[in-house]
């Protein structure tokens, strides 16, 4: 009987490649029920990975906004070699660097703004003012460095995850987090020591 | 139980495995140097990890819904002035190499009639130097030819009453197409040849009369 349920649920539960496909189909057909799905299953995330890259929070809505319009743009060039997630999560970073460089063209940086009273932490009990150093901290840092550690330590995404996204191999990603981590422990330390 | 060195923290951090970061620990314990660089490695992970961001913005996803829907208003648009910008460079690429070409194919061919006519004042002169020349020889060499006796003479007077056809020939040919280059040349040569000839007849003639 539950041999039998379990085959029911494996043929009728769609494999997640034929998933990834009918959302990209959905994509290229501009099917607006399909992007609704998508902004509920991965807006959250998306916001999230375009603030800590853009480090305010109306270049970040700007970011996720043309993710969207990319994504309806180019879902037919979706090969299915990556997850469409994965994909996804390539344009949106892709997207925060064309932003970056945009405003680095600007003859004045913008400051950065912290988050708005709407905005939240999800763990609110970390000191304000380490937040604020680290983010200085990441602000130097080349965008690859900072995108690996942001999508691994702030997102909680996998190397493999990550080196799919960068179009790195996965070794790559660890050592350039290792490496990312030892020069911001070490400019940590002296900050600390500096307060 | 093995000891862990500092020169291991590094390898251990890179590893980043729970058993490692665990092996880690213990030793910066029991080292302060390493202490402190463990301290500000978890910090800096615990920092950002707290810096995942999440706020609520209900205009956002209708913002997102109403540029969607404009873009797809646009497409069919865009692309049709997509395909009619691809027709117009095609047209304009395509009118701009065939001008191109029937440029050149003009220059080409008024250099290649330059040159032909160039050639041919050339070969005009040379046909000229060998005509004053010829008339020269026959002047001196007509009567010797006229009562020619020895075989020898006889046979170069028929060589030459040959020769004065095929130029004939070759002259009338030669009126009807006047740039025909090979009918020049074959001209210049009978004409080079006829001089050899009464040349050779003139040296012949001194060459009999000297003893």
């Amino acid at each position: 009987m539950l041999q039998a349920a379990m085959t029911m649920m494996y043929v009728t539960a769609p494999s997640p490649a034929s998933e990834d496909r009918r959302l990209a189909a959905g994509c290229a057909a501009g099917d607006a029920t399909i992007f609704e799905e998508i902004y509920r299953r991965m807006g959250e995330r998306m916001k999230s990975v375009a603030w800590n890259h853009l480090g305010n929070v109306s270049d970040a809505e700007d970011a996720v906004q043309e993710t969207f319009l990319k994504l309806h743009r180019s879902a037919s060039t979706y090969t299915g070699e990556a997850s469409f997630s994965t994909w996804a999560y390539r344009i949106l970073v892709n997207t925060c660097y064309d932003l970056l460089r945009k405003r680095r063209r600007r003859i004045e940086e913008e400051p950065i703004d912290d988050l708005t009273e709407s905005a939240q932490r999800t763990a609110p009990n970390v000191d304000d003012a380490k937040r604020i150093t680290l983010r200085k901290l990441l602000d130097e840092l080349p965008e690859q460095r900072r995108s690996v550690f942001t999508l691994f330590e702030i997102e909680g995404l996998s190397h493999a995850e990550i080196a799919e996204i960068l179009g790195i191999s996965e070794g790559n990603s660890k050592w350039i987090l290792f490496a990312t981590k030892k020069e911001l422990q070490e400019k940590w330390r002296k900050s600390s020591a500096e307060c | 139980m093995m000891t862990t060195k500092c020169e291991q923290l590094d390898d251990l951090l890179y590893d980043a495995t729970p058993l490692s970061m665990e092996t880690a620990a213990r030793h910066a314990a029991e080292c302060p140097s390493c202490a402190e660089t463990l301290a500000a490695w978890n910090e800096v992970s615990e920092t950002a990890q707290s810096m995942r961001t999440t706020w609520d913005n209900d205009m956002l996803w209708p913002r997102i819904e109403r540029a969607l829907r404009e873009e797809r208003k646009r497409s069919p648009m865009k692309r049709l002035w997509q395909v009619a910008a691809a027709v117009l460079i095609t047209v304009g690429l395509s009118a701009t190499i065939t001008y191109a070409l029937r440029v050149q194919n003009h220059q080409a061919a008024f250099d290649r009639d330059i040159l032909q006519l160039s050639a041919l004042d050339e070969v005009q002169r040379a046909e000229n130097d060998h005509l004053r020349a010829i008339e020269k020889l026959e002047d001196v060499a007509g009567t010797k030819l006229d009562d020619a006796e020895t075989p020898l003479m006889i046979s170069y007077k028929e060589k030459l009453m040959l020769l004065d056809d095929a130029i004939e020939e070759c002259q009338a040919n030669i009126d009807r197409n006047r740039q025909n280059a090979h009918l020049r040349k074959q001209l210049l040569a009978m004409y080079s040849e006829k001089q050899q000839t009464l040349e050779d007849v003139l040296r012949e003639d001194s060459n009999v009369s000297t003893p």
